[in-house]
């Protein structure tokens, strides 16, 4: 059978093909141009490396104090964890003139990444004119720099001070070098402990005594103001708390409660104390005004609350108590009202205080034979321990809150020694005092 | 006539059912994304061992030539073409500079005794084609020896030493090929992605250049991974994220210092900015990125994110 071929079909609508064949030859190949993104979500966690050459003596007679103040900044960067401070012994170039760039070739061979020059020049009327700078190897930029005068017996200050610039300046957080702890240095036997208030800079250089030991001393704290120390002693009779003048020596009782009051701290302002009294078998917080003298009771229970500290916005307080049944850290508001119990884990907690910034509370926790360090948010929650053992106490907050000071006693003959430990619970270290010492308190920054 | 009220209602539901085919399966077909296809070709296995066996008496295999770099720019209307595309090179090998031929066509048919004629002329050549360094030559000569191979005949207007072909037409004078080299130290050329390509891009409406491969981007990563140097225990990362636009020369260095885009304004954020700053100055030069991606790699943006280093 043949096979009728049947004809295609006439091309119909060629004027639409046309616009369409024109239109797909517009569309030219186009190659993405998109930016190349690049995502680094893991980096190095490690101290900065930092080169910090002796400071130019501006007159030969200021050499040693360059030398000092040098040795301190490369000892406060060295113990914050943060820097790691490069060998002098493996610098290249040597700074004589700090008004002049440094050759950065020299500095990035030795793998610095900051580097800080400065000079000490004793001025003619006496004073000393400290100036540095601090410098960015890797982009060649002076990132900071300052100068200072003073007299020449606060040389250390000036160094704390120049710490403190170049740590905020790499890390973005506040400094703390500038400020002072005052703690009960122990001497003597162990039955016969003599127990002294100290106070010393946080590097712990510059170290005097504010009593005489004739009496028991405990729990001494700063005010904000930084020249009162507030403490408990037990003189004749019942303890009471006290306050110092720093700079006069000058003491006097705050208030005359009968009864023991305990753990005294001010409130951020500076104007009250909030203690714990004791009164009968339970003791709750009062507070005072100390212009006034005026007392308010802010607890009433018939259990321990003690240990109260403020938040640095004044607005509420963190107490421990043991109106549960165990000692636990509850906070509530600053005038006074309901309590709200934010710890809840295994063991037993106390001695609660407030960071700086307003962001932990730190305490001591027994459980398990262990006495442990931690902090915690105010709202209770992100409980995290910072150290373990037998037997750590009394956590105090630098200024910037990112470090914390405790004392831990080993137990045996030995007495307790003072430590510090970063929040994130890195480099632990010890901090040398002249003998045995216990219950730090951080002074504000000085500055 | 009495409706037959059964057939109604078995119309009225036929109607129904097919109406209401018609209208929900009318709507729009659905599209099938565009997908870059790939050549394949089938090969059973005793095929495959018949292949790779090889012959005792085959002739050497003309290796395809590598280019390295383009002398000029050809008009090539299809932008990544196949290095062995005939039409493509046929097309290419701009006529203007092929014009002073003293080629005719018919060349082709008789290819050893042109070749005599026109080693001459490929002296000249060279230097009329001012722009085409000659070191192209041995290149085009062996692209052009490709072509030869094929029994198509093609229009083609080319001096080309036609060789292994045809061992016995003439000799092979390499002497004269080395007069034609380029006696200049060899350069690195820069090369644009949209030049050169090995694979084909059949089909699609977008072609490929060459991308960055996952080892050169891990290799950048790593790079900048072990210079970045991040604080312990840092609070609050999701303020700490830093942006950096850099640009990068050919050989690999920074073209100009880095910009961060991102922005913050506490002290924190500026400390994390500079470390991110360092470690993009440190990491130079980055050699670990490829010639014939500089495209990809000439402008990148860098996001240091710590949040995932530091999470409670």
């Amino acid at each position: 059978m043949p096979v009728t071929p049947f004809p295609l079909s006439p091309l119909r609508l060629t004027r639409r093909d046309a616009l369409i064949g024109g239109a797909a030859s517009l569309l030219l190949p186009s190659l993405a141009s998109a930016q190349t993104r690049l995502q680094i979500t893991e980096g190095n966690v490690a101290p900065i490396p930092i080169a910090i050459p002796n400071f130019v003596a501006g007159t030969p007679a200021d050499a040693e104090v360059g030398v000092g103040v040098t040795q301190v900044i490369t000892n406060n960067l060295q113990r914050s964890g943060l820097f790691a401070p490069i060998d002098q012994a493996a610098y290249i170039e040597k700074i004589v003139n700090i008004d002049a760039a440094p050759q950065f070739q020299n500095w990035k061979t030795i793998n610095a990444q900051a580097l800080v020059t400065g000079r000490m020049t004793r001025q003619g009327d006496g004073r000393l004119k400290a100036e540095f700078r601090l410098w960015d190897v890797a982009t060649a930029q002076q990132l900071t720099g300052q100068q200072y005068f003073t007299s020449p017996e606060y040389w250390r200050r000036i160094a704390h001070i120049i710490s403190d610039q170049v740590y905020e300046r790499l890390t973005g957080e506040k400094g703390y070098f500038d400020s002072r702890v005052v703690f009960v240095d122990e001497t003597g036997a162990k039955e016969r402990r003599v127990k002294r208030l100290a106070l010393m800079d946080q590097d712990g250089a510059n170290v005097r005594y504010m009593t005489r030991g004739a009496d028991l001393v405990l729990t001494p704290r700063f005010s904000p103001s930084t020249q009162e120390i507030t403490y408990m002693e037990f003189g004749q009779g019942d303890p009471r708390v006290y306050l110092l003048n720093i700079e006069t020596g000058q003491r006097e009782i705050v208030g005359n409660f009968p009864g023991m009051s305990f753990s005294p701290r001010f409130s951020p302002d500076g104007q009250r104390v909030i203690m714990s009294l004791q009164q009968g078998g339970n003791s709750n917080l009062f507070v005072m005004d100390l212009r006034s003298k005026s007392t308010t009771r802010l607890t009433d229970t018939p259990a321990i609350d003690t240990s109260p500290c403020y938040a640095p916005d004044g607005t509420r307080l963190c107490f421990e108590s043991d109106r549960g049944g165990k000692p636990q850290i509850y906070v509530m508001p600053a005038a006074g009202g309901p309590a709200q119990r934010i710890s809840f884990g295994e063991g037993t907690y106390s001695t609660p205080v407030w960071s700086p910034r307003g962001d932990y509370i730190a305490f001591t926790k027994q459980g398990g034979g262990q006495f442990s360090i931690g902090i915690m948010k105010p709202d209770g929650s992100g409980e995290r321990i910072l150290t373990s053992g037998f037997h750590n106490e009394g956590p105090t907050f630098a200024p910037n809150g990112r470090v914390l000071m405790f004392f831990r006693d080993p137990g045996g003959s030995g007495g307790p020694s003072l430590f510090t430990v970063d929040i994130s619970g890195r480099n632990e270290l010890r901090v040398p005092t002249p003998g045995f010492a216990s219950d730090p308190a951080w002074s504000p920054l000085l500055s | 006539m009495k409706v037959d009220k059964t057939l109604v209602a078995s119309v009225a539901l036929h109607v129904l059912v097919i109406g209401w085919g018609l209208v929900s399966f009318s709507s729009k077909a659905f599209e099938s994304a565009e997908v870059e296809s790939v050549p394949v070709e089938f090969v059973t296995t005793d095929q495959l061992s018949k292949i790779t066996a090889g012959i005792k008496s085959g002739k050497k295999e003309n290796p395809k030539p590598l280019v390295e770099k383009v002398a000029e720019a050809k008009p090539v209307d299809d932008a990544v073409g196949k290095v062995t595309e005939k039409t493509a090179v046929t097309e290419a090998a701009p006529e203007p500079v092929q014009k002073p031929p003293e080629k005719p066509v018919e060349k082709k048919p008789d290819p050893p005794k042109p070749v005599a004629e026109n080693k001459p002329k490929d002296e000249p050549k060279p230097v009329e084609k001012k722009p085409e360094p000659p070191k192209d030559d041995p290149i085009a000569e062996a692209l052009k020896k490709d072509e030869a191979k094929k029994p198509v005949p093609k229009p083609e207007a080319k001096a080309a030493p036609q060789q292994p072909p045809k061992p016995k037409e003439r000799t092979f004078d390499q002497s004269k090929i080395a007069a034609l080299l380029d006696k200049r130290d060899p350069t690195r050329q820069s090369i644009t992605g949209s030049a050169l390509n090995s694979s084909a891009s059949l089909g699609a409406p977008r072609g490929t250049a060459a991308t960055m491969s996952q080892s050169e981007l891990d290799a950048l990563r790593a790079r900048l991974t072990q210079l970045w140097n991040v604080q312990a225990g840092t609070e609050r990362p999701e303020e700490l994220i830093v942006d950096i636009h850099i640009r990068l020369t050919p050989d690999r260095r920074l073209a100009a210092p880095p910009e961060v885009v991102s922005h913050g304004s506490s002290p924190r954020y500026q400390a994390a900015a500079d470390a991110a700053m360092r470690a993009v100055l440190q990491g130079q030069p980055y050699d670990m990125l490829r010639t014939e991606t500089y495209e990809q790699w000439k402008d990148m943006i860098v996001t240091f994110d710590p949040r995932q280093m530091f999470r409670s």
